[in-house]
């Protein structure tokens, strides 16, 4: 008895001690949100409409698709620390149907939905659905505008799919000449409403970057927690040289889905002396992808948006710059499969918006 | 499983808390710092700062944009710090950048 006793008052003291420690962990974390709690009011900020439309029409062996898309970006800042940001994609893919007309379905989802709260120099915490930060393609280079190819690479859906949960991310210098980025996710399971789906899943993805040679190395990781409970792994890499006005990102993936590559190349031609007005708004783009099939079949490989064979593809496109936020884009692509080859064209018009939900100046 | 998410939580709640203490540690050396870039550089040698954090951070991804107002280019880089994890100092050098 007496023992029993001396052991429930062992337990609480061990449950005081641990409290008293995770609520000195929380203030260290939250503490430094009031040392820059006076920001100037000039750049204070505002919410904010952003994101792109385009408009695209692409022939895929001999398929006419016309392909509408509209993806506004919400962000509210909330005081000094906070941010509560949201992508929605709003996508209408119209074929040609037997009776002449065009028609489709117009989808739409959420693509995220998240609070940051910026704990330090160092650490970002995000609560929400997120882009799931495997490689650099979902994250930094989805967006319409941004994209200097329109047709996705092969390899896109692999660890991709939004998460449920929360993240840690944050960058820091480790010397002038090196910098260090990094993301750790959890992920909750979702199911049941429509647009919003998740896997329970953990990852990471960790990054050098070296701002001499201008040059970004990293990796990515992800173990799923349900059903097989596979790894995927994968490389990335993006390069500015500094003699040309050339961008090279390439990135590598690996799953129980299948693997595969892609490395693609951007030249601006503003060093081209003729015609310079023209040819400094103009960028030619190559790429080239491989993919190789997993464990999975074509009918679950179709149902992911992965190619059902072994694949080889080649694309070469136009951007030109018509004003800030507003390019005309143009590609070809040739892709060779054991499913059967195909060539891909496409042509449109992409434009981004920013529209400020409040006064944008400090008058 | 359970282990794999209290090791993870672990793990995150460490680097948390860790990197909160290193910030900790040195604010002050922080703002000193900040408050010696904004003071005793000219705007010219701001700018050409920003542009360079710009071009080493940002131009990864994209091309410079137009200049926004600034409390609208504010929230884009709060958006932006987030996403490409770009660090507080870098933020405002690029702001000063694309807004001045």
């Amino acid at each position: 008895m007496r023992f029993v006793f001396t052991n429930v008052g062992g337990r609480r003291w061990r449950r005081k001690i641990l409290l008293r420690l995770v609520c000195a962990l929380l203030l260290q974390i939250f503490a430094p949100a009031r040392m820059h709690s006076q920001s100037a009011d000039a750049e204070r900020p505002v919410p904010i409409l952003s994101g792109n439309a385009g408009f695209l029409t692409s022939v895929t062996a001999g398929q006419t698709l016309l392909d509408t898309q509209l993806n506004p970006v919400l962000l509210v800042p909330v005081g000094d620390r906070w941010l509560i940001e949201s992508r929605g994609e709003f996508e209408g893919e119209f074929q040609r149907a037997p009776s002449g007309s065009f028609a489709g379905p117009v989808n739409k989802h959420l693509d995220y939905l998240q609070a940051d709260y910026i704990a330090n120099s160092y650490v970002t915490i995000t609560a929400g659905r997120f882009l799931t930060p495997f490689g650099i393609f979902n994250e930094r280079l989805y967006p319409e505008w941004i994209r200097t190819l329109q047709p996705d690479p092969l390899i896109l859906p692999i660890g991709t799919a939004s998460s449920d949960g929360a993240m840690l991310r944050g960058g820091f210098a480790v010397n002038s000449h090196a910098n260090v980025n990094y993301a750790a996710y959890v992920s909750a399971t979702s199911i049941g409403v429509n647009g919003v789906e998740s896997e329970r899943q953990v990852g990471g993805r960790a990054g050098m970057f070296f701002p001499g040679p201008r040059l970004e190395v990293g990796a990515s990781w992800q173990k799923a927690l349900q059903d097989d409970r596979k790894n995927a792994f994968g490389f990335h890499l993006a390069w500015q040289t500094r003699a040309l006005p050339l961008s090279v990102h390439s990135e590598f993936a690996r799953a129980n889905q299948g693997s595969g590559y892609w490395i693609e190349g951007a030249y601006r031609l503003s060093q081209i002396n003729a015609w310079n007005r023209v040819m400094r708004r103009t960028e030619v783009v190559g790429r080239m992808q491989q993919f190789f099939n997993g464990a999975i079949g074509p009918d679950e490989a179709a149902s992911l948006g992965l190619p059902t064979a072994n694949t080889r593809e080649a694309d070469f496109g136009v951007n030109y710059f018509l004003k800030d936020g507003l390019k005309a884009v143009g590609s070809y692509g040739r892709q060779l499969s054991s499913a059967g080859n195909l060539n891909q064209w496409a042509v449109g018009i992409v434009y981004r918006f920013l529209i400020p939900l409040g006064r944008g100046d400090s008058r | 499983m359970r282990r794999v998410f209290v090791l993870s939580f672990a793990l995150a709640f460490t680097v948390a808390a860790s990197s909160s203490l290193l910030a900790a540690r040195s604010p002050n050396k922080k703002e000193e710092g900040t408050t010696t870039v904004a003071s005793n550089t000219n705007a010219d040698t701001m700018r050409a700062l920003g542009e360079q954090r710009f071009r080493a951070n940002c131009g990864r991804c994209h091309a410079a944009p137009q200049k926004f107002p600034p409390r609208a280019m504010s929230t884009v880089l709060r958006h932006m710090r987030v996403r490409a994890t770009i660090t507080g100092e870098d933020m405002r050098l690029v702001l000063f950048y694309t807004t001045q």
